[in-house]
């Protein structure tokens, strides 16, 4: 029983979803927009609500046990309470103060200015990392070690030379190359994978729906 | 063109009255004519197509368009439409309400109005002729995976290629054991709305059941908090269907951060103080994935990854140990489990595809004898 | 251990090095590089640049702060480009961290225009000129709702203004007064303009993305379905290139700053680096093979 309301919901739901999709009637798609706007949202909100308490519990417990590098627990529960006080009380737009109007030198407690000057730039930073990272991924996998992948340090080669003025002094048509490498080969290869997820999705979602697959209730497996 | 000129007199609109309606304009400013109304083919109702012809003279500065239901005096105004426009879509019509239509040219001086349409209403359609090519497609398509299914209760001995990802979760959970460091299971950042996640909690549930009976730590950090929830519930069954519930700790399945790079940063400082042996990097991912995979390969774990993200493939490609790509994701838990129903829909796929192959090489080649134009849903 | 095998197995701190003063380098002492405009981002210009007067461009800020390094500079091109050639402007965003970002980019490019307006009809006017919507969630609602009134979907503008009170309502109303939808992304949120705007209202839709996720977006580009791409901070740059000269064609010499351009000196130094430690690591990757062998 605890299994069978679960699958018969997601029976129902699902070729609901399904049907709506072919049906423009509203008498199909207004309740297919209630679920998918609605009831998501409000199903979102309420899990949001239980990922602060996950994010809380999991720290507090790494706090009172003391577990290695408990410190830093301490900084994500203060920077989580501080953003929040600041988020419900402080207002949005400097220019309107809030219920926290004070001041710590030039910063004033708006929303806004946590976004601008702490998230914006700690953000910025996690993505510039990419780019070293990149190099030193790049350094170790492009090795001339059998065909494959020759041809896959050729191919990049080509793309790299073809982004930079340097490509364009070597061969005046070697960045159209790399551009006909980007839109042709690559785009067939990606088109041949799409195909494969896409009747993979298919798969997966026929077998969800049907109850086949429970691997997502967790621990059954399949039927 | 008795109507034309009297429309504007006939017309008790306060706004039509007021912008009045010049007859002697009829013969310097061209005019919007042939105004046909028509119900909007394949939608829910309540909408319904005016189109009209016109010159593209330069001093129209667009259309006015104005209805009047039946039985009513009122012309109501609806909108403008652009100088270039000939066509309008009244969203606010009711369902079986006859309505006419009239077009009003409007230039710098002028307004003049067409002759109305005939009146037409509009209804709601129990099938959109639009979605006849997919609803084809994916009855083709179910009917194929339907038939591998039934077919695989019969014959249970289905074969399915090696996936060497897949076959090397055992090992890299026994790496983890031996080495008693824990296992970090990344389902994506992705919500439960995306396939890739549900698969990458389908494969949860067996690296869970295998983790279970190994003893060794776990740790699934989370950015959706709704994939948070089931990712728990994933994880306390399997222990549960391993034979040791009471080894579950509800802790070992956490929240994050919702925010992208938030949650890398977080995810990377676990990969560096915990020094896990294996990290699974399994659902979808965005421009997070190579910060998270070669953070990983620099703390020296075992790394399998998968997505079906056909730009994150590189980036796991080269930082990763083993990569499940495209598809092998959501043929990993038929491969795991070896259940032959779900082997079944795997075999489902690998004919849908020759299937479609077929479909594109046939028209390939049929476009190429007889150079048949190219359709932009091709 | 040789030379060679210590190349080999180079700590990557090392790179990580080299790549940071190859990178600021060319930012504190900047080497010209005049950017050569690629197919799609031609296509994106032109199709702007020629579309009637009475379409207007809507711009998606659909990325969040960390990646407006790439992305930022081509909102910001694109702005000025509509700005001048006298079209109608909608901002919005898919995300609740784009916000601060189109409003300050609203608010750059129009205080440009503004400065050198000698008339109301030079200026760039906020509700006549202009509309920033704001954020709405969830996703698909905002983009099919857009389809039939965008006042519904955006009753107040990010300034709390109502919509339907401001004047450029009445010229943009739905996608019908849309000539192309422009979505600045880091994720597949251009991928759902597809498939709600341009699959279901025939709005064409351009995209600028980053260079990382480019491969990504060929397919749509290929097809036809996305009208032009600019990808990463190349397509930034060049972007910004073609409305230079459309600009001093207008008469608008007015030298305004280009920070995509500005960084191409920066990425080609980056890009020649990690061309220099493939060849080294291969070379050093052959002669310590040859040795073993």
């Amino acid at each position: 029983m605890q299994r069978r309301i679960p699958l018969l919901l997601v029976l129902v739901v699902g070729l609901f979803g399904a049907i709506a999709a072919f049906i423009p009637h509203r008498a199909i798609r207004t309740p297919d927009e209630i679920l998918r706007n609605d009831v998501l949202r409000i199903l979102t909100a309420f899990s949001l609500v239980l990922g602060v308490g996950s994010i809380v519990r999991h720290h507090i417990i790494r706090i009172t046990r003391r577990v290695e590098h408990w410190p830093f627990s301490w900084v994500t529960l203060i920077a989580l309470a501080i953003t929040a006080v600041i988020g419900v009380l402080g207002g949005i737009d400097p220019a309107k103060p809030g219920l926290l109007a004070t001041k710590v030198g030039s910063f004033s407690f708006h929303i806004d200015n946590v976004y601008r000057y702490i998230m914006s730039p700690l953000a910025a930073t996690m993505f510039s990392m990419l780019a070293f990272f990149m190099a030193s991924a790049a350094y170790r996998a492009f090795r001339a070690r059998n065909l494959e992948s020759t041809l896959l340090l050729l191919a990049a080669f080509v793309m790299m030379l073809g982004a930079v003025p340097l490509g364009r002094i070597i061969h005046p048509r070697l960045p159209a190359f790399a551009e006909w490498v980007l839109s042709v080969p690559n785009t067939a290869s990606k088109r041949g994978i799409l195909f494969g997820v896409e009747l993979g999705i298919l798969a997966t979602s026929l077998k969800i729906i049907l109850g086949i697959e429970r691997g997502w209730l967790g621990g059954g497996g399949s039927r | 063109m008795i109507l034309m000129v009297m429309l504007p007199s006939l017309a008790v609109s306060s706004e039509i009255n007021s912008t009045g309606f010049p007859a002697n304009s009829l013969h310097q400013v061209p005019v919007a004519s042939n105004v046909r109304c028509h119900d909007l083919p394949n939608d829910g109702g309540g909408s319904i197509v005016v189109e009209w012809q016109s010159t593209d003279d330069p001093a129209i500065l667009g259309f006015r368009i104005i209805r009047q239901q039946q039985d009513s005096a009122t012309w109501e105004t609806l909108g403008f439409a652009g100088r270039l426009a000939r066509r309008y879509v009244d969203n606010d019509a009711r369902d079986g309400f006859p309505y006419r239509y009239a077009v009003i040219t409007v230039t710098e001086d002028t307004t003049t109005s067409s002759a109305p349409s005939e009146f037409g209403s509009c209804s709601p359609q129990w099938f959109d002729a639009g979605t006849a090519p997919a609803l084809i497609g994916t009855l083709l398509l179910c009917g194929i995976a339907l038939y591998f299914i039934s077919a695989a209760r019969r014959d249970r001995n289905l074969f399915i290629r090696r996936i060497s990802g897949l076959d090397a979760i055992n090992e890299a959970l026994g790496r983890a054991t031996e080495m008693g460091r824990p296992t970090l299971y990344i389902p994506g950042l992705s919500g439960i709305s995306d396939v890739a996640t549900i698969a990458s909690l389908n494969i949860l549930g067996e690296v869970a059941k295998q983790i279970a009976r190994f003893g060794t730590p776990l740790a699934v950090p989370n950015s959706d908090p709704v994939v948070y929830t089931v990712a728990r519930e994933v994880v306390k069954e399997a222990y549960a269907a391993a034979g040791c519930p009471d080894k579950f700790n509800p802790d070992s399945v956490f929240f994050v951060a919702n925010q992208q790079f938030a949650y890398a940063a977080a995810v990377d400082g676990i990969m560096v103080r915990e020094r896990p042996a294996t990290n699974f990097l399994i659902g979808m991912f965005w421009a997070e994935s190579l910060i998270l995979a070669e953070t990983g390969a620099a703390t020296g774990a075992v790394q399998i990854a998968g997505t079906d993200a056909t730009a994150q493939l590189p980036f796991f490609i080269t930082a990763c140990d083993y990569t499940l790509i495209g598809e092998e994701l959501y043929a990993a838990s038929a491969y795991i489990s070896r259940e032959p129903l779900l082997l079944g829909a795997v075999k489902g796929q690998d004919w849908s595809k020759v299937l479609i192959a077929a479909v594109i090489l046939v028209f390939t080649i049929l476009g190429l004898v007889f150079n048949l134009p190219a359709r932009n849903w091709l | 251990m040789s030379l060679w095998q210590r190349l080999l197995n180079i700590d990557r701190r090392w790179i990580y090095a080299v790549l940071a003063l190859v990178v600021i380098g060319p930012l504190l002492f900047p080497f010209s590089i005049k950017p050569k405009p690629s197919p799609p981002v031609e296509r994106l210009f032109n199709y702007i640049d020629t579309m009637p007067v009475d379409k207007a461009l809507v711009i998606s800020v659909d990325f969040t702060p960390d990646t407006q390094a790439e992305l930022l500079p081509m909102v910001i091109a694109m702005l000025r480009h509509a700005f001048a050639t006298g079209h109608k402007v909608g901002v919005l965003t898919m995300d609740v961290y784009g916000l601060g970002l189109a409003r300050d980019a609203l608010a750059q490019v129009s205080a440009e225009f503004n400065a050198h307006a000698t008339s109301h009809d030079d200026s760039v006017i906020n509700g006549e000129d202009y509309v920033f919507w704001g954020w709405t969630t969830p996703l698909v609602t905002v983009m099919l709702g857009m389809g039939e009134r965008i006042t519904k979907v955006f009753p107040i503008d990010y300034y709390g203004n109502r919509t339907e009170s401001l004047p450029i309502t009445r010229e943009l109303r739905n996608y019908e007064d849309v000539g192309i939808l422009v979505t600045c992304a880091a994720s597949a949120i251009p991928r759902s303009w597809i498939n709600y705007a341009q699959v279901q209202f025939d709005v064409k839709v351009g995209c600028g993305i980053t260079a990382v996720s480019a491969a990504d977006f060929y397919p749509y580009l290929n097809s036809g379905q996305f009208t032009g791409m600019l990808a990463g901070m190349r397509g930034a740059a060049e972007y910004e290139e073609m409305v230079e000269t459309k600009m001093i064609e207008l008469g608008k010499n007015w030298r305004l700053r280009r920070k995509g351009t500005e960084a191409m000196s920066s990425q080609t130094a980056a890009h020649m680096a990690i061309m220099f430690f493939i060849i080294a690591g291969n070379i050093a990757f052959i002669v310590t093979r040859r040795k073993k062998r």
